[in-house]
């Protein structure tokens, strides 16, 4: 899908508490404002970041405003069906995300999966990968996983890249469109502790973006 | 990482939080004193004042900011600073204002001059970060403190400027009405220079302004009224409300957030013919501009969050006025939970008879097909948290709750009756807990405990503790002293200036006379446990005090302390926790419940595994297997031990 000037831009970022789903999200946005786009708005979920719970964000940004006011973001939150773009960094949240998903969506999923307490008390179950994908397969074709928490452990022998990583495998699917990937080093550059650790993860998720999503298409 | 220059660059466009850029606004407004009691949606605000003032050590000489030991003493504070001529602002969220309205009702008779006054309102509508949710706008209309309702950043900041004018000009208390949304979501702010605020105001007595009894109480509600009417009328010329234009016979007429959901929902629906009135100010409203927007109209549908309030108000204007339009919104809109684009653009397409959106019939449809098999995933305490390890004994010692109530209340421990511990039976506010605990214990014989944690113990609970005392309530009060307040955050509030000058709710708990007191460690759960069932065995008034720091603090303080040894050359005792020969008993998975404890499967066999990463070695799941299966290995035994610190 081609992007004109005045279309709105929907990404929803889902994950767990610690996961560092708002950092992301200011990423994207800081590295959005770099290209000169008019109007940003998204929601941050704040309050409960280090109570494993469920977070999320959405993100919104156009790069040129329309003439008619009504037809420009007005709302930080998307609407049902309405985003373009999921990056989660664990598996089953795109799903309690799902409700903003239509056929337009394409996601991009961190395949390791962090179940919660109940699913440890053997109370709840948590679906198999498979599951998830043929749920979210009906939805479009573009459902794409990489384990991002094994690359950063690998990689980095900690699980802090995971958002950056997964932020450079969603840049493949081109729904970031009109940000260049130096953008986001300037802002890595300007808000991120271990700046170059965190640029070398972007490039170790665009590579693996190109091995994976590249060929899938 | 750079310095954060958004707060004190002269001018540009940058990117804000809608608190960020409320704090920023206070800068430009010459704001001089902060007061507040931690709470979301409105935490954020101090926070932001605090790296500020910590970055930008010049605006220390005028600018203060304190964490309030609750909102009515923040509220009375700010009013204390106005007094002197300054200008004040209160931010707390939206429950935070029944708290703060004691001292409001009167502030708000009193008037903020000769300084100026701004309470900045957090509200919650779908609670993501509250224990209820309430349409506190109508405090607005009972109080009169004129309410301003920001949509974007932007607003946040230009308003919130505004907001202090106004409290100037009429010398009334201003709100700056926020919600979750427009706190929390991020968009472009222009800048504009900022104020120095003042270092320094002045007193001067004015007895029948300052001492509402009669006479002055009803000459001050007098001149209360003399005050807002004057704003009332002013109201079109301050431009925060604003007219869309459209020839449809229906229009709408909305504030806030609600605004962003209802211009993309009209737009959805190819709806743009639709006239909108989009008001930023809520309360008070001028007859006049809304008779001139409603009078050619056939319908009005007013669009807000929770209580009908506007729509109550724009009903009574158009009645007043004689105007033959039907007022209506309530009879479309649940008055519960957040709305959306989509839940907006539904109920719409109703009213405006046009054909359901496909696209989110589908979503919503295809979502509620698979929505049950997604796992649960509530908020929970954290690896190692001592409150948890608390809920174990108290489960324990108690023999899963037989027979007895416990009375929860606000803080991390809010989160007791989640499942699987399920371990509080009652929420209402803020010490809310103790003080239900004390008419309970007073019509049942089952066991009543209450918890509390020691913020909330300062703010509002020691008046229960001493009810308790008098009457020796035959309770049981726990009270986590984690020397935090943990659940808004880890403020550096003022329970941190009390420790560091060594208070104790020990000496607290014998000054007030409590009969039966003991001190207890929530990682020795199983001598907690005997000390919780002699106190159930024992009549009258028991409080036990667990003393156990925050684990995420005491994790960060211990780790940060390895650190700095190890750069130094030393070598450091490690403990490592690891299962084997698990019998799937489910001791720590269920009445436990350590997020640090996670089922597997290791050659096709179930069993329970111990996540190095998340476990901060406080050694409760050692303690409580029943079966041994969680093993200790210590690694470098007879080199420096790093024990967590005693609070």
């Amino acid at each position: 899908m081609k992007f004109n000037d005045t279309d709105i831009v929907n990404v929803v970022i889902a994950g767990t508490a610690g996961q560092g789903v708002i950092t992301l999200k200011r990423l994207i946005e800081f590295a959005a404002q770099r290209t000169g786009a008019e109007r940003i708005l998204g929601a941050e979920h704040h309050g409960l970041a280090q109570r494993e719970g469920a977070i999320t964000s959405h993100t919104r940004y156009q790069r040129k405003l329309s003439e008619n006011e009504r037809k420009n973001i007005q709302s930080p939150l998307i609407s049902y069906g309405d985003a373009d773009l999921y990056i989660c960094m664990e598996p089953v949240e795109a799903l309690r995300q799902g409700i903003f998903a239509s056929k337009k969506t394409t996601f991009t999923l961190n395949s390791h999966t962090i179940p919660g307490v109940m699913i440890t008390a053997a109370l709840e179950e948590y679906p198999s990968l498979k599951r998830i994908e043929e749920i979210l397969m009906k939805y479009s074709e573009e459902v794409y996983f990489l384990n991002a928490t094994e690359l950063s452990l690998n990689y980095f022998n900690s699980n802090q890249y995971i958002n950056i990583m997964m932020l450079g495998f969603a840049i493949i699917t081109e729904k970031l469109p009109f940000i260049e990937i130096k953008f986001y080093e300037e802002v890595i550059k300007q808000w991120l502790r271990d700046p170059d650790k965190n640029i070398k993860a972007l490039h170790i998720g665009i590579e693996e973006g190109k091995r994976i999503i590249k060929t899938l298409k | 990482m750079e310095k954060d220059f958004r707060f004190v660059r002269a001018k540009g466009k940058v990117l804000m939080l809608g608190n960020e850029a409320l704090v920023r606004g206070c800068l430009e407004a010459g704001v001089s004193y902060v007061s507040q009691y931690p709470g979301t949606p409105t935490s954020d605000i101090g926070e932001y004042f605090h790296q500020v003032l910590n970055q930008n050590s010049e605006m220390k000489e005028y600018l203060i900011h304190q964490w309030a030991v609750n909102e009515a003493v923040a509220t009375s504070a700010c009013a204390g600073a106005a007094w002197t001529g300054c200008r004040s602002l209160n931010p707390m969220k939206h429950v935070g204002l029944n708290v703060a309205s004691d001292a409001l009702s009167v502030i708000a008779l009193n008037g903020p001059n000769p300084g100026g006054m701004v309470i900045s309102v957090g509200s919650d509508p779908g609670s993501l970060g509250s224990h209820q949710e309430q349409n506190e706008r109508f405090y607005a209309w009972m109080l009169h403190i004129p309410t301003i309702e920001p949509h974007t950043p932007q607003e946040c900041k230009d308003w919130i400027k505004i907001a202090f004018n106004l409290s100037e000009q009429y010398d009334l208390i201003i709100n700056l009405r926020t919600s979750t949304r427009s706190a929390h979501s991020r968009g472009f702010v222009e800048l504009e220079p900022l104020q120095k605020g003042k270092a320094k105001g002045e007193f001067v007595r004015n007895i029948p302004k300052f001492n509402s009894l009669p006479p002055h109480a009803i000459n001050n509600h007098i001149r209360l009224y003399e005050r807002i009417e004057k704003l009332r009328l002013d109201i079109p010329k301050l431009k925060l409300n604003k007219e869309f234009p459209g020839d449809n016979k229906i229009g709408v007429i909305t504030s806030g957030i609600p605004f962003g959901y209802t211009v993309e929902a009209l737009n959805q629906l190819n709806l743009n013919n639709v006239p909108i009135l989009k008001l930023g100010m809520i309360y008070p409203l001028n007859d006049r501009e809304i008779v001139h927007f409603i009078q050619n109209l056939e319908k009005v549908i007013i669009i807000e969050e929770l209580e009908p309030f506007l729509e109550s108000k724009i009903a009574e204007i158009a009645h007043n006025n004689k105007l033959n339009v039907e007022i209506t919104g309530q009879k479309y809109f649940p008055k519960y939970n957040e709305y959306s684009s989509g839940l907006i653009t539904t109920r719409l397409a109703e009213i405006f008879e046009k054909k359901p959106n496909e696209t989110i019939n589908r979503a919503i449809e295809y979502f509620n097909s698979y929505k049950e098999i997604i796992p649960s995933r509530f908020p929970t305490f954290c690896a190692g948290c001592p409150e948890r390890a608390t809920l174990y004994s108290i489960l324990k010692a108690t023999n899963h709750l037989e027979n007895s109530v416990i009375c929860g209340d606000i803080g991390c421990y809010v989160m007791s009756f989640f499942p699987p511990q399920q371990c509080s039976d009652l929420i209402i506010c803020m010490s809310g807990g103790l003080s239900a605990a004390i008419g309970m214990s007073e019509k049942t014989d089952q066991k009543i405990l209450a918890m509390i944690g020691d913020s909330t113990f300062f703010h509002t609970g020691m008046a229960p503790l001493a009810e308790a005392v008098g009457y020796n309530s035959n309770i049981l009060l726990i009270i986590f002293e984690n020397s935090w307040t943990a659940m808004t955050g880890h403020q550096n509030d003022v329970l941190r200036y009390l420790i560091n000058q060594g208070f104790s709710i020990e000496r607290i708990c014998k000054a007030i006379g409590v009969p039966w007191l003991k001190i207890e460690d929530s990682y020795k759960p199983k001598r907690l446990t005997k000390t919780i069932e002699e106190a159930l065995r024992t009549k009258g008034l028991k409080v036990i005090i667990v003393k156990r720091e925050c684990g995420l603090q005491a994790h960060r303080w211990r780790t940060s302390q390895i650190r700095e040894l190890k750069a130094k050359g030393e070598k450091i005792q490690e403990t490592i926790y690891h299962i084997t020969g698990c019998q799937l008993c489910h001791e720590c998975s269920r009445i436990l419940s350590c997020p640090a404890i996670r089922r597997v499967e290791v050659d096709g066999i179930e069993t329970m595994q111990i996540d190095e990463d998340r476990c901060i070695r406080c050694g409760v799941c050692y303690e409580i297997c029943p079966n041994k299966a969680i093993h200790k290995s210590i690694i470098n035994a007879f080199e420096t031990e790093v024990p967590f610190r005693e609070i």
